[in-house]
Order: C-alpha cells, then sequence, then structure tokens
C-alpha cells in the first residue's frame, strides 16, 4: 500500500467523530493495509461481547414449548428451563395422564345400573398429581439426580419448584376433564382439596421417608379408603353413589381435607430442610 | 494448604459397612483413591460430594460443615462432581444438558452461563459436538459432556468418580492432561481402579480396603511397598504366586523369589498387590 491514513483523521475514526461516508472509506483502507490497522487497537472486549452474542444465536438451544409458555407467563428464563425439564413432564406421562381420565370420564358416562356416577372420576382425578409428583424428582425417577442433588439448588427448592409444575399441570389435566363429565354440578370439582391433601402430605411425609413411597402409601390409602366406604355403604335401598360421595366429598368432609392439607403445608415448612440429599432425614 | 480434612468417617448400609472411621486431610493438587469394588472409595467420594450423609464422624472442606444445611449450600456452590455412573438425558443436546446443569449451579443469567458453558464445551473439546444429541455421543464423549458439566462454575474441589472408565487409550491420554491441569490450581479427588491413572497424575495416592484407609503416601511409596517382591526368572515359579509371562518370555512373579529370580523395579500396581494381597485380585477377604 503507497499511502496511509492520514494521523489526524484515525485519531478521529477512533474517537468516533467520522461521519458514516469517511468510516466507510477508512475501513475499506483498513481492510488491505495492515500496517493502518495495527495502529488502531481492537476493543476486545467489545469483540468478544460480539462473538458471544453471535454464538448464542446460533449455537444455544431452541427453547422447547413448555419453556417458552411458561416465559410467557412470566416465569425467568433459567427457572422456566428447570422446570421443563422435569422428568414427569415428558409426552409418555402427559398421554398416560390424558388416558387415565378419558377412561374415568367415559366410565361416568356409562355410569352403574345405567345411572351416570362421578365416582370412577372422583376417585381416581385426586390419585394423578400424587402420582405426578412421585415421579418429578429423586434417583429413582430422575437419571441426572446424582449430579443434580450435589447442585446449590438440590433441596427443598429444586423439589417444590418440580412438584409446582406437575401438580399444575396434572390439575389444570383434571379440571379440563371434569368439564366433560356429565350432570356435574359442583362434585365435578370436588377431587380438588383431595388433590391438594394428597400432595402435600407426600411432600411432607417425604421429610422422614423417600418420595415415591410417600406418595405411594397415600395415593394408595385414598383408593383403599374410598372403595372400602363404598363397599361398607352397600346396602339395600342405599344409592351407594350418593352416599359415598357425600360421605367423601361432601361439605364436612372437604373442610376436613382443608385443614389436613394446611397441616401438612406447615409440617413441610418447618421440616423442609430435611428434603436435602446430603441431609439426614 | 488443607482443604479436605475427614475425621472418623463413617457410613453403612443395612448391615454393611461401607465406611469404617476414615481419617484424613487432603490439600490442593491431585489425590487419588484406589482399592477393590467395595472398598468404599465411591461411598467416601459420595459423601465429600454432599451426595450422601454419613451416619458419623466430621467433614470439613474447603471451610465448610456438610452436615450444616447453610454450609452444604455454600460447599456445593464451590464443588464439581462427576459421579460413576453419570446419567445424562439422551434426548438433550450437548450444550442443553451443560446449560441446564449450569442453572442449576445457579448461573441464571442466560448470556453468561452461555459463555461458560461453551469455555467447558472447549475444555473437554467437544465445541464441534455442542449441538449434538446425547444419544448420538460416543461412550467417550458422554464421559467429557459428564466432566464438562463438573467443570462448570470453575469449582475449587473436583471429585472425580472413575472418569477413564470407558475411554480408549487415547481419550486416557486427553483426559490425563486436562485433569493434571486442572489439579494444578485446586483440589481434585479422584477414585480409580487403574493404577496407570494414578502413577501418572497424583501426587499423593490414599488406598481403601474394608472401608478404611490402609494406606496414604506417593505413589512411589506405595510402589516401594513391593521392593525386593517383584522378580523375573526364566521358568515359572512353583507353588501358588501371583505370576505372568512378559512378552519377553520371562515370568514375572510377585511374591517370595522364585528359582532363578532377579528383582526387578516395582510398579504401582505391584505395591498396590502386595497391601492388599489376595483381595486385590478379587479373593475372598
Amino acid at each position: 500500500m503507497s499511502w496511509h491514513v492520514h494521523p489526524e483523521l484515525l485519531d478521529e475514526y477512533q474517537r468516533g467523530g467520522l461521519d458514516a461516508a469517511r468510516v466507510m472509506a477508512v475501513e475499506v483502507h483498513m481492510t488491505a493495509c495492515g500496517s493502518c490497522r495495527a495502529t488502531v487497537p481492537g476493543d476486545t472486549r467489545w469483540l468478544d461481547d460480539n462473538f458471544h452474542a453471535v454464538l448464542d444465536v446460533v449455537q444455544a438451544p431452541r427453547r422447547s414449548l413448555a419453556e417458552r409458555l411458561l416465559c410467557l407467563l412470566g416465569v425467568p428464563e433459567h427457572r422456566a428451563l428447570v422446570l421443563a425439564a422435569t422428568p414427569a413432564l415428558r409426552r409418555s406421562w402427559l398421554a398416560a395422564t390424558a388416558v387415565v381420565l378419558a377412561f374415568a370420564v367415559s366410565a361416568a358416562y356409562l355410569g352403574r345400573e345405567g345411572q351416570p356416577t362421578l365416582l370412577w372420576f372422583l376417585m381416581v382425578a385426586p390419585v394423578l398429581p400424587v402420582l405426578a409428583v412421585a415421579t418429578a424428582y429423586g434417583a429413582v425417577v430422575d437419571r441426572l439426580h446424582e449430579i443434580s442433588s450435589t447442585t446449590p439448588m438440590a433441596g427443598p427448592s429444586l423439589v417444590l419448584w418440580r412438584a409446582l409444575a406437575v401438580v399444575g399441570v396434572s390439575m389444570s389435566m383434571g379440571v379440563a376433564a371434569a368439564m366433560l363429565l356429565p350432570d356435574r354440578g359442583w362434585y365435578a370439582v370436588a377431587w380438588l382439596l383431595p388433590a391438594f391433601l394428597l400432595c402435600l402430605g407426600s411432600l411432607a411425609m417425604t421429610t422422614v421417608m423417600p418420595l415415591q413411597l410417600a406418595a405411594g402409601l397415600l395415593g394408595g390409602a385414598w383408593l383403599t379408603v374410598v372403595t372400602v366406604l363404598a363397599n361398607v355403604l352397600a346396602a339395600p335401598g342405599v344409592e351407594v353413589d350418593a352416599a359415598v360421595q357425600r360421605q367423601i366429598f361432601g361439605p364436612t368432609a372437604q373442610a376436613a381435607y382443608l385443614v389436613a392439607g394446611l397441616a401438612a403445608a406447615l409440617i413441610l415448612i418447618m421440616r423442609r430442610r430435611r428434603l436435602e440429599p446430603g441431609g439426614s432425614r | 494448604m488443607t482443604t479436605v480434612r475427614i475425621a472418623g468417617l463413617g457410613k453403612h448400609f443395612g448391615s454393611t459397612v461401607a465406611l469404617d472411621g476414615v481419617d484424613l486431610e487432603i490439600g490442593t493438587g491431585l489425590t487419588g483413591f484406589l482399592g477393590p469394588n467395595g472398598a468404599g472409595k465411591t461411598t467416601l467420594l459420595r459423601c465429600l460430594a454432599t451426595a450422601l450423609a454419613p451416619d458419623r464422624g466430621r467433614l470439613d472442606i474447603l471451610g465448610h460443615d456438610p452436615a450444616l444445611a447453610t454450609q452444604r449450600t455454600a460447599l456445593r456452590r464451590r464443588l464439581g462432581y462427576l459421579p460413576q455412573n453419570p446419567g445424562l438425558y439422551p434426548n438433550f443436546t450437548a450444550f442443553a444438558l451443560l446449560d441446564y446443569v449450569a442453572v442449576l449451579k445457579e448461573l441464571t443469567d442466560r448470556r453468561e452461563r452461555h459463555r461458560e458453558v461453551r469455555r467447558v464445551l472447549e475444555e473437554v473439546q467437544l465445541s464441534d459436538r455442542a449441538g449434538t444429541k446425547i444419544r448420538k455421543l460416543s461412550g467417550g464423549m458422554r464421559q467429557r459432556v459428564a466432566l464438562a458439566q463438573a467443570l462448570l462454575g470453575n469449582p475449587d474441589l473436583l471429585i472425580l468418580d472413575e472418569p477413564t472408565v470407558g475411554l480408549d487409550p487415547e481419550q486416557r491420554m486427553s483426559f490425563r492432561a486436562l485433569i493434571s491441569r486442572l489439579g494444578e490450581s485446586r483440589t481434585v479427588l479422584l477414585s480409580t481402579h487403574q493404577t496407570e491413572d494414578v502413577g501418572a497424575l497424583c501426587e499423593r495416592v490414599v488406598v481403601m480396603r474394608g472401608g478404611r484407609a490402609v494406606f496414604d503416601g506417593t505413589p512411589l511409596a506405595l510402589a516401594g511397598l513391593a521392593v525386593d517382591r517383584v522378580w523375573l526368572s526364566a521358568q515359572p515359579p512353583s507353588g501358588s504366586r501371583a505370576y505372568w509371562r512378559t512378552a519377553d518370555g520371562r515370568y514375572r512373579t510377585l511374591g517370595e523369589r522364585p528359582d532363578g529370580g532377579e528383582a526387578t523395579v516395582p510398579s504401582i500396581e505391584d505395591g498396590y498387590l502386595t497391601l492388599l494381597g489376595p483381595v486385590a485380585v478379587g479373593a475372598p477377604r
């Protein structure tokens, strides 16, 4: 290169005082002239930031649908990433839940002895969120558990966020299914408080035993109680389903579920540190 | 400087005693843990990594007591852990998996987090596989992704349980180079069955047996246990001594001198076998 950019012009270029046309002229020259290029110190931090910004667009993983939905709901990006990775929120689990609810709704239409009944639906619906909670956290269900349990986010924070995610999804599915029930009345949502109690109860029991065991015990106990009661109340002249609905899902029972659920929540708050892996129960 | 203090550490699973009063003090640099299966290496490392609570004893790791919940969380901010069987989500890409673990390590700012993910991918030479799903990676590459997650956040303490298992010689060599570089400025605890790894990497070796630390010293000192116990002879030895035929056709014997045997320089493996006796080669204790 036989000519070089005048030092004053170069100073002005570095200060950012040139108009666009002259900036372009200087840069075209510097592309070909190593000597002039060497006189302009590179802003390595700016270059580095831009390089990473470009890489972010090119290389970073695409957000999943669940992540995007959560972000739209105002959940911070990093929290949405953790929630969307919850092991229970797999397509297979969502499909299984949908199938069980479809059967329960179908059973309501088929009914017993020609009469529609909500009993099967009310019996099954509270158990689904508990099963979801059971598959949300722990070495049995999460192949990354050994690694995640040694990170600062391990413990109550991760367990509760994941439980919240799966309970939210399964309860939403349950409510949607309840809208399809025949002759639904308020009993269509009578399963919500039992579900609330079973979920919180499982989490509270997790402070003394593994989550899957706690959920299995409570879910099993619920199914057993409803089945036994249906048989106990079966008598000539008694409309069993209506009697069970009153006993297990009536206002008195609902109040009891609420109180028990709040007690479980209190226990969970007080003993939340025991949800820590690496801590003793 | 001592970074890890272990005092009287005990752990049992049902009637099985996994750790039986381990006492150790470990400082910056690479420390290797050797021992047969069931010796307690993995249990010890899991306790140090805060994945498992010991039944008794005390731990002081980087100035934190992991028995206390708040200090356990503080410690987790400073450690990286590669478990023996790192389960990785097969449908995640290498980048997405590391991104997820980075969030669990409290790297919440997306741009900073991605920068850190790229850094560790480069450390383990997997930048070109960032977008590949884990299930499509070879065993060695998955192991490198698993190591990369341990490096996120540049931890002061690295706990690596069998990091070179399943790697081919070339990958093991590159792993060794990386691990030795990491050990220059931090505490690295490495459990392995490979005595060559310990010899190549560690300035200190702890041999475990039956839940106890039965040797604690340099690799050279471990090899020294077999001085005058390793022989080369033209004929196989009589009796039940452990021996094998070498490439030059002579017999290498560990134990009493065979007829016509010449003493040879012992390896770390010789020292290890001498220390543990039949247990090391799978015979009943």
